[in-house]
């Protein structure tokens, strides 16, 4: 009885899509460019940070099967070390990407020595309470860098056509950012080590058994995971040019969870459409009503017991019982009688 | 030094009455309930506010804030726990997590953001060896001694706690022997959820209350917890206290990295067994396990 593991059903694990890559990618500019027909721009600049944020931590959740409560973290270091080098280095937005990156890379090398050797409960508690430590220091353990709760503003040199300033520049940056994470991620999760990190969700002491090192892939999938969040939080940085403590508060990690939730754990379309979604709803919803988080609260809930599987999980479902349904079909023209298999 | 010491009790007893229900729903359910959060909060407030009706009395407020709060605690455990009991363990964070978040906004809701301060219900000062120290505050630790003996005496001598206990080693074997285990952890929880708001009202004299108060205690008690062992009782006895000495101390150095200090204890209590292994091989001899 202990600890059985009820897991939403997962998406087939299809051979490396050389082509078909690329064609979601398409249908994400797509989607993408529909979008700003009918939203601001800058609506949608932040909502392809937020995508890069969630697709990261769906690799984590997702495919490792890792909750996480302190992604937020990664987010927040990436964040203040690309809006540090802009201010102290030099005001090129490449320059303080990388940075971010670099810094998100040192940060999750470290603590995922620690964190990843834990699973479950403790794995959440333990993220939870590194985040914890991450806005602390944001907030007062280093002012002298961070400014405390004054935030950290930083300004980006136009680097030839590219100028932050300009809405349909930044929107143009952080999709071509978005689909590049996408494809890595696609590219990642199809190879044999997305495999074995789809298996360790599984079951990880099978995993052991067939000879993997599991601590081994554990650590490079938190590593990954959260250097990209570092990305989204570089990104984030060069379009608001402002950082602030609440960016690695760690009650926002909700945000990122709900994302997940919402358009369905475990496959990358899920996290895109999930955290437009969530974002379309903060934003309209947020200014317009006082009890937000009582809301948010009780949307979580209804998706825990009702809406596991997600807008995706739930799509692919009823695409299945058709194609089922088209088969049974088929059969009996056949003369023959199917039986579904449970 | 005295002050620093008695601090680091007073706060060791906060924690170590706040975290018993937790180390129960760990140990028992294998569930982190983020809930138990929302409970000790919305328990504190509702103590607030009963405290002008019961003539400034603080014990009879905090016997109806205790009261008040055990349906709510019954019907968190009934309602959500319950019916994620035994699938992913990630389901059962994030329910309990909403449901500390609707705590929070509807605190926020009735009584607002501003902190709100208790004044100490005894208030008389002592003097040892030169300095003045709360009577209050040495009431608060020995209440939390006499607490864990009295929890020791229910949990060997009483029935329920003897169930409890058994469940903690083996649920199974506990079903098994026909008893319906669901229903002593229901009850174990509730008890948990009361400690948790006595914690949280004992406490209230010593800080002010906001509402976010249970997000910053759960992260302290969850610490705990890790420290303790999940589900050891005595453990957490200890580590309450070990951990309340670590943020007197710290405190009494650098303010504001009291908290901090914690989770760096908490981490180097989860990488002890590597820590080990590589001072073992150091020293020449073979790393086990």
């Amino acid at each position: 009885m202990h600890n059985i593991a009820v897991h939403q059903q997962s998406f087939p694990v299809q051979p490396a899509q050389r082509f078909l890559v690329f064609r979601d990618m398409a249908i994400i500019a797509a989607a993408f460019l529909a979008l700003s027909l009918f939203t601001p721009l800058y609506w949608l600049t932040d909502f392809a940070v937020m995508c890069i944020l969630v697709l990261s931590f769906d690799l984590l959740y997702g495919y490792m099967g890792h909750l996480s409560f302190g992604h937020m973290l990664y987010f927040g270091a990436g964040a203040y070390m690309a809006s540090l080098a802009l201010l102290h280095l030099a005001p090129n937005p490449f320059l303080a990407i990388l940075a971010g990156l670099v810094c998100g890379a040192a940060l999750s090398a470290v603590v995922g020595f620690v964190v990843v050797r834990t699973s479950g409960a403790a794995f959440a508690l333990v993220n939870l309470a590194f985040n914890q430590i991450g806005y602390w220091l944001a907030l007062s353990g280093l002012q002298d860098y961070t400014h405390g709760e004054d935030g950290l503003p930083s300004s980006v040199e136009a680097l030839w056509f590219l100028d932050f300033r300009q809405a349909p520049v930044a929107f143009g940056f952080m999709l071509v950012c978005l689909l590049l994470v996408f494809w890595l991620l696609k590219t990642l999760t199809a190879s044999p080590y997305g495999i074995v990190v789809r298996s360790i969700k599984e079951n990880e002491d099978r995993v052991k058994f067939l000879g993997y090192n599991t601590f081994r892939y554990k650590w490079l999938t938190f590593v990954i995971s959260s250097t990209l969040a570092a990305f989204a939080g570089s990104l984030y940085a060069l379009v608001k040019g402002f950082v602030a403590p609440s960016d690695v508060n760690p009650l926002e990690n909700t945000r990122i969870i709900f994302s997940v939730l919402i358009g369905g754990a475990g496959n990358l379309y899920g996290a895109l459409v999930g955290s437009v979604a969530f974002e379309m709803i903060s934003n309209l919803l947020a200014t317009t009503i006082a009890r937000w988080e009582m809301i948010l609260g009780l949307m979580l809930l209804a998706l825990v017991f009702w809406f596991r599987r997600g807008i995706t999980g739930y799509a692919y479902q009823l695409y299945l019982d058709r194609s089922y349904e088209r088969l049974v079909k088929f059969a009996q023209g056949m003369g023959l009688s199917l039986r579904r298999q449970k | 030094m005295i002050d620093t010491i008695l601090y680091g009790l007073t706060i060791g007893a906060i924690l170590y009455i706040f975290s018993i229900g937790l180390s129960i729903t760990f140990g028992t359910m294998q569930i982190v309930n983020f809930a138990h959060g929302m409970v000790y909060s919305l328990g504190v407030y509702l103590f607030i506010s009963f405290l002008p009706w019961t003539l400034r009395i603080f014990p009879l407020a905090m016997a109806l804030a205790i009261a008040a709060m055990l349906p709510v605690a019954y019907l968190i455990e009934r309602f959500i726990i319950r019916r994620l009991y035994g699938e992913s363990l990630d389901y059962a964070i994030i329910a309990t997590y909403a449901v500390l978040l609707i705590g929070a906004d509807l605190i926020k809701y009735i009584w607002g953001t501003a902190p709100q301060p208790v004044s100490d219900p005894i208030g008389v000062p002592l003097v040892v060896l030169g300095v003045v120290i709360q009577l209050y505050r040495v009431v608060v630790f020995l209440s939390a001694v006499v607490l864990f003996f009295a929890l020791r005496i229910f949990f060997t001598r009483h029935v329920i706690g003897k169930i409890v206990v058994a469940a903690l080693e083996d649920r199974d074997g506990v079903r098994a022997l026909g008893l319906d285990v669901n229903k002593y952890f229901s009850i174990a929880f509730v008890i948990g959820s009361g400690l948790a708001v006595l914690g949280g009202v004992l406490y209230a004299p010593i800080t002010t209350s906001e509402p976010y108060m249970g997000f910053h205690i759960l992260l302290l008690a969850f610490a705990v917890v890790i420290v303790g062992g999940m589900g050891n009782l005595t453990g957490t006895f200890i580590s309450a206290f070990v951990l309340g000495m670590v943020i007197a101390i710290t405190g009494r150095v650098y303010s504001s990295a009291a908290d901090t200090m914690v989770f760096v204890v908490m981490a180097l209590v989860l990488l002890k067994n590597p820590i080990f292994s590589f001072v073992r091989r150091l020293r020449g001899r073979p790393a086990h396990g």
